[in-house]
């Protein structure tokens, strides 16, 4: 077992290198992401979200640098990752428990065939409906049992709960937090909806242009941020700033102090949401967070 | 299906539920052979024995006006002409299937991901799509055509009208290349199907090597063994897989012509003239160069089906590749 789940150094994907639209899905990506967490991938549509995740479940291979899965080279720990696709493909011609028990052949030793009923069996699943006459949300459904029967240590979830109703998602995500807070499974999940995981995730990868813009632990990323309101004319250096806007004679920013703040300036903490926000607004903005190489480190 | 009786650690079974998702085409493949081997049984035995009665009652007859089987003679005939194209058909049917089912609707739908996050590598998940449909499509291709050989040796001498060995339709429903060219279909569609243009895109691809494969290897199957060479003084006649024929001029030497064979049109008498011919020479190959011919065809194809094997896995390893890994 090793503390690092996920790590990536220098990372870059670039697809159809032969065909004019060639271009890189992602480039100079380093990060690193504590065993144990609940990570958010997050980002705007074609940001390189699912890139990522299909690198990391060894579906595809980078173009260069590297991406280190559970210690070894991203693809050998197979066993060990369980991975949901964006578009949750499943054998339409089999039925729910089929599926299931198909789980269970292709992962011999690993798979808790229990576990992964009840979580279809959640849905009021027929076993014996097949997959092709489910809705989205109950393929969602399968595809998660399917993912968590294997028991993974990492869970790699591309935009899981985008056709999934309030309650299912609430259910569902109960099952992931129990999962991870039980197994200490480390579970990544995408989205372009930030509050569909500001309440789940302790940790945060924002990625844009196919570059990683800010990664780290939620909490020390909120804390070193500041939402500040001050005069128009104020001089925002020698801080980092992310945002900033003048209305009238007010100014208001994003900023990453890098020393304690001015009495005369109204401070705030930002939201998750609005530090996405900045960040994604303002492309230019200095990505923030060094590669945490450790949980302490990246919560320091 | 209980918590209770874990399965014990080992291999994923695969081809469990490879042979559980492609059930219908299985059932499908099972049926067409069951059918076309019913029909050659049938045509070996009651239709061959019938058109071999009737060829009897016909070559006894002297008189100008004949009574004998015409029907039978004519049911051998038509249903061994639809036997050996159903048996001709059999490298296509399993080249469509394998572009358009056996991989590309897996990568085109996403299922290939699914089945390459278990606990198996992309390259088992190939090798076990490949491993259990070519034994499937060896034999029962190896069935039909050696059904359909003893269908058309039991016609041999017998029935006048009987298809020659190398009439290429029987040529090649009788031997193993058409069992060779099947695997080379399943192959190129697999193949085919790993390329992400989509399952119809994979079966036409598919479809289109099996053809151009087999539209080499009858080009190149004169040219597989040592040809014989027959010289006469009479235009060139008779048996055998042609491979060339001309004029054999007084110094003795060979100068290809398939034109002309005895016509006496002005150009042909010209060419005669110019090289000073004494005879006709044929090159071809002998009853005797069957298997030879067929065996060194077949092994050629499976080499090429061998080399297609292995650059499809080279492209998975690729692309879902282990750059650090053991291998290369």
């Amino acid at each position: 077992m090793t503390d690092t789940a996920l790590e990536a150094a220098a990372l870059g994907k670039r697809f159809g290198r032969l065909r004019r639209s060639a271009g890189w899905a992602l480039r100079d990506c380093s990060f690193a992401l504590p065993a144990g967490r609940v990570c958010a991938v997050v980002g705007p549509n074609g940001a390189g979200k699912s890139t990522l995740l299909a690198l990391a479940a060894g579906l595809t291979a980078p173009t260069e640098g590297s991406l280190t899965v559970l210690g070894g080279p991203a693809g050998q720990a197979r066993a060990r990752v369980g991975f949901v696709a964006q578009d949750k493909p499943l054998y339409p011609q089999l039925t729910v428990a089929e599926t299931l028990r198909m789980g269970g052949d292709l992962n011999p030793g690993r798979w808790d065939a229990r576990a992964a009923e009840r979580i279809a069996a959640g849905g009021d699943l027929d076993p014996k409906a097949r997959i092709r006459a489910l809705s989205g949300g109950q393929r969602t459904r399968v595809a998660l049992a399917l993912a968590l029967g294997k028991r993974p240590e990492l869970l790699l979830l591309d935009e899981p709960m985008a056709d999934l109703d309030p309650l299912a998602r609430h259910e569902l995500m109960g099952v992931l937090m129990s999962q991870a807070a039980q197994h200490g499974t480390t579970i990544v999940m995408s989205s372009h909806v930030v509050a569909e995981l500001e309440d789940s995730c302790d940790h945060l990868l924002l990625i844009g242009g196919g570059r990683v813009r800010l990664a780290g632990d939620i909490d020390a990323l909120l804390e070193t941020h500041a939402r500040v309101s001050a005069a128009a004319d104020t001089d925002l250096a020698p801080h980092t700033v992310v945002e900033s806007r003048t209305t009238g004679r007010q100014l208001s920013a994003l900023i990453r102090p890098a020393a304690p703040l001015p009495a005369d300036w109204r401070t705030g903490t930002p939201s998750l949401e609005e530090l996405v926000l900045s960040y994604l607004r303002n492309p230019e903005a200095k990505a923030a967070g060094a590669p945490a190489k450790s949980p302490e480190e990246s919560v320091a | 299906m209980t918590a209770l009786t874990p399965p014990a650690p080992g291999a994923p079974h695969l081809t469990r539920w490879l042979i559980r998702l492609h059930r219908p085409a299985l059932l499908f493949w099972t049926a067409v052979v069951v059918t076309v081997s019913g029909v050659l049984l049938w045509l070996g035995g009651p239709l061959a024995d019938a058109s071999a009665a009737a060829w009897r009652a016909y070559d006894a007859c002297q008189a100008s006006a004949c009574r004998y089987d015409q029907a039978a003679i004519l049911r051998y005939k038509d249903v061994y002409t639809y036997t050996t194209y159903a048996v001709l058909a059999a490298p296509f049917l399993v080249a469509a299937w394998a572009g358009a089912a056996l991989t590309g609707r897996e990568v085109e739908t996403g299922t290939a991901r699914l089945a390459w996050t278990q606990s198996t590598s992309p390259l088992r998940w190939f090798a076990s799509r490949l491993a259990l449909p070519a034994a499937v499509v060896t034999a029962g291709t190896g069935l039909l055509v050696l059904l359909h050989h003893l269908a058309w040796s039991a016609g041999r001498g017998r029935i006048d009208t009987l298809e020659s060995w190398y009439d290429p339709p029987t040529f090649y429903a009788n031997g193993p290349v058409v069992v060779a060219l099947a695997l080379a279909g399943l192959v190129a569609g697999a193949l085919a199907g790993l390329l992400r243009r989509g399952s119809l895109p994979a079966l036409a691809a598919a479809l289109g090597f099996t053809g151009l494969l087999w539209y080499g290897v009858q080009q190149a199957m004169p040219h597989l063994w040592t040809k014989a060479t027959a010289v006469t003084g009479l235009p060139p006649t008779g048996g055998g897989l042609g491979v060339d024929e001309g004029i054999v001029t007084a110094t003795g030497a060979h100068v290809s012509n398939l034109t002309c064979g005895n016509s006496e049109t002005d150009d042909c008498l010209a060419l005669y003239d110019k090289f000073d011919a004494v005879g006709w020479y044929r090159d071809y190959h002998p009853a005797s160069h069957y298997w030879p011919l067929q065996l060194t065809a077949t092994a050629l194809v499976l080499a090429l089906t061998a080399l297609l094997t292995l650059l499809a896995f080279r492209l998975l390893h690729r692309e879902t590749g282990l750059r650090t890994g053991r291998s290369t």
